[in-house]
């Protein structure tokens, strides 16, 4: 039956032409739109590798100050520290988790490199965020005289580097020594994929970054603005801005989710277009093919055949369109066009193949049903 | 082998309710080939798509090899049609898009038969009606006999016990109609039982009986 469906396909191609492109077509936005999808779902499986909830960055600037700014910075510190609601207290560089700051560079070992996202981060930079060690420590200041400074990676970049040795007190390029090991560390959100990171010590008293607070629960907004006055009156001139991370989480989450919504809707409106398409091609199909219905019937077709034979018609067109399709989508994988792992397509081209058979089923169903519904015996003598 | 009892067929509509036929009682024997003949709208094709159970009666009864079929579910209905029943009719009813031999096949289909032997079985339906040279033809490609030599060639694919023709000649000149008959004759001397409805007085006497119709209902 079915090479005799794909005759009959074949020999109509001319009339189911337009079909098969506009089915390619969604095909290919869908692949695109999937690949998306399943490139952020697998990246949101991976965890963020630290705990953002209660915790508040504090962004200061000198403007035009330049008298003592690293004293009135320690005194800062040292007032929040003493506050009641803070649990901990942090320094770090400008590119804190969730900010759109970021410092990157090529980190070496034995010709071995790796670009890797950089961060400067003080000794309690791993309590504020909750990090688990993988292997290792967290450096201390103390770190700071010792010959070789301290850092620590991600297992991204222990991966990339020291491949299956353990990189713990083994030194890099640069002379800087490996204490510890963590393992995720997704700064720009759930979204994002898991970089190589690279996390050094940041120097006792400095000017520059941020001031990360971590707080205990409970601790509400009229906290801040407590906070970010007493801060007002301390560093007069400057310029305080406290923000949430899970507001900055939220804003980085958007910067994934706009570009999906938005081929989710162009993909969408395409399929509404297929969709009406082929229940209009179809309709009209019965329409014009009683005559054959009827003849089928005739020659001992079932109405169950007759709905069988509409539906699966409309398979054999759509997979004329897939496996058009298929030919441009398989190149992305085998390319490892955009950097993305071949999994990610191989997923977003079985999910669009499932999506445009469910969409071709749903709507042959009603007018294959209809077709089937055809008394022979009147559509023969129509004819 | 075909026994209809008491037949009666109305059309109704919201407005109009038609009788089509009244009181029909035929029965047709094993080897038989049977004219059905009356004027235009008598009810000749509504009794023929009746025996060939493609419609309702809206009373009495139907036997097909004396079993009632009344009560028959759409699915055995059509199995009966598959295995017994082989239609020609008058506009020949191929399907434009199909080659002749695809055409033939069409009754197998529905069969549980392999690609091979429905070809097989095609070719030499093909073979008997004389169109073995046209078989990857398409119908638009063939005179009005020829198409109906392969009509003929469908309906006798699936090697049915029973034709039913539907004014098999009636779009034909009689040089060709009168090879249709001779097909049919033909089919008929092998055992097979052929109802023809026909407008040809001349066609219905080389059959073995003649039933008429006058709105509806059945003279002799």
């Amino acid at each position: 039956m079915l090479q005799h469906l794909i005759k009959l396909i074949w020999n109509r191609k001319g009339s189911h032409l337009l079909l098969i492109i506009e089915i390619w077509a969604s095909f290919m936005v869908l692949f695109g739109v999937m690949s998306l999808v399943t490139f952020n779902l697998d990246n949101y499986r991976e965890s963020l590798g630290f705990e953002y909830e209660q915790v508040w960055a504090i962004d200061l600037s000198r403007n035009q100050d330049t008298v003592q700014t690293a004293d009135k910075i320690a005194k800062v510190l040292q007032r929040i520290k003493s506050y009641p609601e803070v649990e901990k207290v942090s320094q770090m560089s400008s590119n804190s988790p969730f900010s759109f700051s970021q410092m990157n560079s090529s980190i070496s070992r034995k010709k071995t490199s790796t670009l890797s996202d950089i961060y400067y981060a003080d000794e309690n930079f791993d309590e504020v965020f909750d990090i688990k060690m993988k292997s290792g420590r967290w450096y201390q200041s103390s770190d700071s005289v010792a010959k070789n400074k301290p850092v620590v990676i991600n297992q991204k970049t222990a991966d990339a580097l020291f491949g299956t040795e353990n990189p713990i007190g083994k030194t890099l390029d640069d002379n800087k020594i490996v204490v510890g090991v963590i393992d995720n560390f997704k700064a720009k959100g759930e979204f994002t994929k898991n970089e190589p990171a690279f996390f050094q010590l940041m120097w006792p008293r400095s000017e520059e970054g941020k001031i990360i607070i971590k707080l205990k629960s409970g601790t509400d907004a009229n906290f801040e603005a407590k906070l970010v006055k007493d801060l007002g009156n301390m560093l007069v001139g400057w310029t305080v801005e406290v923000s949430y991370l899970t507001d900055q989480r939220q804003n980085q989450h958007n910067m994934a989710l706009v570009p999906m919504i938005v081929f989710a809707i162009i993909a969408g409106f395409l399929l509404l277009n297929v969709a009406m398409g082929l229940f209009g091609i179809l309709k009209v199909n019965i329409a014009k093919r009683r005559e054959e219905i009827g003849v089928r019937r005739a020659m001992g077709a079932t109405e169950a055949d007759i709905q069988k034979q509409f539906v699966a018609e409309m398979w054999v067109i759509a997979t004329f369109a897939v496996l058009i399709g298929l030919l441009f989508a398989v190149q992305f994988p085998i390319l490892k066009v955009f950097d993305l792992a071949s999994g990610v397509y191989w997923v977003a081209i079985v999910l669009a193949i499932l999506i445009i058979y469910g969409l071709v089923t749903i709507c042959a169903f009603y007018p294959s049903r209809q077709a089937a519904k055809i008394q022979p015996a009147i559509v023969l003598h129509e004819s | 082998m075909i026994t209809l009892n008491n037949i009666e067929k109305v059309y109704q509509t919201s407005t109009i309710e038609t009788l089509a036929l009244n009181n029909i009682n035929i029965d047709i024997k094993k080897g038989e080939f049977v004219s059905i003949m009356g004027p235009s709208g008598c009810g000749k094709s509504t009794l023929l798509n009746i025996m060939g159970l493609l419609d309702e009666p809206t009373k009495g009864e139907i036997l097909i090899d004396q079993k009632h079929v009344e009560q028959y579910t759409d699915k055995a209905l059509a199995l009966l049609r598959n295995q017994k029943i082989g239609f020609i009719f008058q506009s020949f009813h191929l399907i434009n898009d199909l080659s002749v031999l695809d055409n033939v096949e069409i009754p197998l289909l529905y069969r549980n038969s392999s690609a091979q032997s429905r070809r097989d079985a095609a070719r030499e339906a093909l073979e008997k009606v004389g169109l073995s040279n046209r078989m990857k033809h398409f119908p638009n490609q063939l005179s009005g006999g020829q198409k109906q030599r392969v009509a003929i060639a469908r309906a006798i694919v699936g090697k049915p016990d029973i034709i039913l023709a539907d004014e098999p000649t009636g779009n034909l000149d009689s040089a060709m109609g009168n090879e249709i008959l001779n097909i049919l004759l033909q089919l008929n001397a092998e055992g097979c039982t052929i109802v023809m409805v026909t407008h040809d007085e001349s066609m219905a006497k080389k059959t073995h009986r003649l039933i008429r119709l006058f709105d509806g209902t059945q003279v002799y």
